[in-house]
């Protein structure tokens, strides 16, 4: 059998097995010009970015009416002066939810008195609603609430009186 | 004639010979690559991050493996409430710590010994007195340490040598600890300071000069250490009730980086999570065993150094220290650090050391030396240094491979000596390791480095890389000469925060950077401002009752530890030029 490497295949099964040769017993050393943003791309990645945190940010009823929700945005309530971010429960307290009247606003008295009807809500431009009419269950029941949402949702922020921020 | 399809196509004997060997070296190229040692899926995502963060801060930051929800490990088992506790009684087998091959049992009668003995012959009350250890790392250290801790005496302990005036003028003990070599200059420093009218209580390791026993002032007592173990030897031993966890057994002086000189206050407590941090740095599949030998180039009078020391007797492990842990020397030269300090661990009759707790000066001298003895053999080192750099930008080193057995264990050997072959971990700590230092590192002694960030005020690392991690983020265009190797997460017992952030920055995405602050159960209360000057009521045992809160506190317990950092998007720390 002479050695004849003129046939294509043969060629081409050669050259295969040069160039893998020399990726084994050379292989290449040089850093990546950039950090790989996947496992995948290689051993030494950095994800995209940061996990996301939310800035803990202090609201009045005014700046705090825009997120209900009904824009696909944040949705938050606040409950005794602390604000929760409830986009979690979309279907809860999105526009087309139970609680939808809740978002955005002050929800204090109506989880306190167990009610979702709009007379629960303080209106925007007026003080915030001081709670001094319920009775002690009904501000035990409120602070139910409030152990409710800190488990399940997060606390973004307080709510102060409109002139205060 | 045109070649036609079959003529292209024709195959010969050739051809299956050449397809044969393609296909081998094509399956010997998929499967035979080196797997890495811990997925990088796993690395992705190495703190647990809180949802929430304060204007001005970063999130609260920890561990992946502790949780944001989960209580801190303050304890390596649960069965170690105080110092004592830490040497086990279930462990039989000796082990030589310096030059004392000795049982646990053993060491705890001498420790026994020596607290009664001491508190007979020294007139020391329980929770009343405190004394001041200055003892270079002996085995000494170790037993005055426990013994006076049992009897809830607290010990000071220096950071450093030149913190010995200020520390008694300020505070000055019911007795002191020292060695031989180191009375004299003590005398000298106690007479000047003219204190010689004071009592003064001194206990001695080892056999003072007739000389300098001569030169004893009246109210000046001396004991030797000897001495007080027989005497406590022959009597029934003095029970005190047992310390709370929550109590202070020692005050380390450090001085800051500005020169001022600190104190801090080390409960049991401080203690044993800083010693259970230290246990978790090691994976599973290589954890502390009392197989293994530590050496350590931390001196104990610094918390990070009494965390590894205190971890080795836990673990049942020999130890020893380099000779540039000793603080107080007679001669003033100071030691290098170097690859000879290295070795002088080995001087001791220890067993050839398996893990070293080094600085970085020392991890520097130590690869350089290695790579250079590497670089003998020139021709085998290309391709050996080829080989083990693409097999760590695949996550995967071993001291098992074939370059090793050709080129660096025998590189190893000539700079280490025959214990070369039985280092399994370097931790690097108490200083910042340069980012080019770290994969030549894992070159050179291809077994897991791992970084660390300590400091005086913390037991045990701040912060401590993933043991298996081999990840180099030194890009083409990046200076990594200037910058300082990635020191991963927070460690199991600790969260950190950033104050001083940029919040704009950060809410486009960029990486937080800021001031370190921590908290967590191996941090330890900062001694304030009034009393670090006066000596009045500055220890009390109980910490609860102590009024001023430390000035390095803030509220809600975070402790400032000046250091200014950056948290990478992989939830490591990095720190900042």
């Amino acid at each position: 059998m002479a050695f004849d490497v003129g046939t294509p295949i043969n060629t081409a099964l050669l050259l295969f097995i040069i160039y893998s040769v020399q990726k084994i017993v050379f292989p290449s050393t040089s850093p990546p010009k950039e950090i790989p943003n996947e496992f995948r791309s290689g051993y030494s990645w950095l994800p995209k970015s940061h996990q996301p945190t939310v800035l803990f940010k202090t609201y009045t009823p005014k700046t705090l009416e825009p997120f209900h929700g009904k824009d696909n945005g944040r949705i938050l309530l606040a409950i005794n002066g602390i604000v929760f971010d409830v986009t979690a429960g979309r279907s809860f307290y999105g526009p087309n939810g139970m609680y939808g009247n809740f978002a955005g606003r002050d929800a204090s008295r109506g989880m306190a008195k167990q009610s979702f009807d709009i007379e629960m809500l303080t209106p925007i431009d007026q003080p915030l609603d001081k709670l001094a009419d319920l009775q002690q269950d009904e501000i035990e029941n409120m602070k139910g609430w409030v152990e409710h949402f800190s488990n399940k949702y997060i606390i973004c922020g307080k709510l102060v009186e409109n002139n205060a921020a | 004639m045109a070649p036609s399809i079959s003529d292209l196509l024709v195959t010969d004997d050739l051809t299956i010979l050449l397809g044969l060997i393609a296909g081998t070296v094509f399956l010997l190229r998929t499967f035979y690559r080196p797997q890495p040692l811990v997925h990088p899926i796993l690395l992705g995502r190495q703190s647990e991050v809180a949802k929430v963060r304060n204007p001005g801060e970063s999130a609260v930051y920890r561990n992946y493996g502790t949780g944001l929800m989960n209580r801190f490990p303050l304890r390596p088992h649960k069965d170690v409430q105080v110092l004592t506790d830490l040497v086990r009684s279930d462990m039989e087998a000796p082990r030589t710590l310096w030059d004392t091959k000795i049982t646990n049992a053993a060491l705890q009668d001498r420790v026994a010994s020596f607290g009664t003995g001491l508190l007979r012959l020294a007139d020391l009350q329980s929770q009343e007195s405190n004394v001041l250890l200055l003892l270079n790392d002996c085995i000494e250290f170790l037993i005055a340490d426990l013994a006076l801790s049992s009897h809830s005496i607290p010990s000071m302990t220096l950071a450093a040598a030149n913190l010995l005036s200020p520390v008694l003028d300020t505070h000055p003990p019911s007795a002191i600890i020292t060695h031989a070599e180191f009375l004299p200059t003590l005398l000298e420093l106690i007479y000047d300071a003219g204190e010689e009218g004071r009592h003064h209580t001194i206990v001695v390791v080892g056999e003072p000069s007739s000389r300098v026993m001569a030169s004893v002032a009246s109210k000046v007592k001396v004991l030797l250490w000897t001495d007080v173990e027989r005497e406590g030897f022959k009597v029934p031993k003095i029970m005190t009730p047992l310390p709370k966890p929550s109590d202070v057994f020692s005050v380390s002086f450090f001085a800051d980086n500005t020169g001022h000189v600190q104190g801090t206050q080390i409960t049991h407590t401080n203690l044993t999570a800083g010693v259970a941090a230290i246990h978790a740095l090691f994976p599973v599949s290589a954890l502390l065993s009392s197989l293994d030998t530590i050496v350590s180039s931390h001196s104990l009078g610094g918390t990070y150094g009494r965390a590894v020391a205190y971890a080795a007797i836990f673990e049942g492990t020999s130890f020893s220290t380099t000779e540039s842990s000793k603080l107080f020397r007679v001669d003033e030269g100071t030691v290098k650090q170097d690859v000879v300090d290295v070795l002088s661990a080995q001087l001791y009759s220890i067993p050839s050391a398996t893990i070293l707790f080094l600085k970085p000066t020392h991890l520097d001298a130590l690869v350089d030396a290695i790579l250079r003895e590497a670089k003998k053999s020139f021709l085998l080192n290309a391709f050996a240094w080829r080989h083990k750099i693409s097999g760590i930008s695949e996550g995967f080193v071993s001291r098992d491979t074939l370059w090793d057995r050709l080129v660096y264990d025998a590189a190893r050997a000539n700079v280490i000596g025959e214990g070369a072959g039985t280092v399994r971990a370097v931790i690097v700590g108490g200083g910042l390791l340069p980012a080019n230092l770290l994969t030549p590192a894992r070159v050179a002694l291809s077994c897991p480095i791992i970084n660390t960030l300590t400091h005086p005020a913390v037991v045990g690392p701040v912060f401590a890389l993933h043991a298996l991690d081999l990840q180099d983020f030194s890009t083409v265009e990046e200076d990594s000469a200037k910058s300082f190797a990635p020191v991963g997460p927070p460690t199991v017992s600790i969260e950190v925060k950033l104050l001083g952030v940029d919040d704009s920055a950060v809410e486009d995405g960029a990486d937080p950077s800021g001031t370190l602050v921590v908290r967590g159960p191996p941090v330890t209360k900062q001694l304030s401002g009034e009393e670090l000057e006066t000596p009045s009521g500055y220890v009390n045992i109980r910490t609860g009752e102590s009024v001023s809160s430390g000035n390095g506190d803030d509220e809600d317990g975070w402790t400032n530890l000046g250091v200014k950092i950056r948290v990478l998007t992989n939830g490591a720390f990095r720190v900042v030029v």
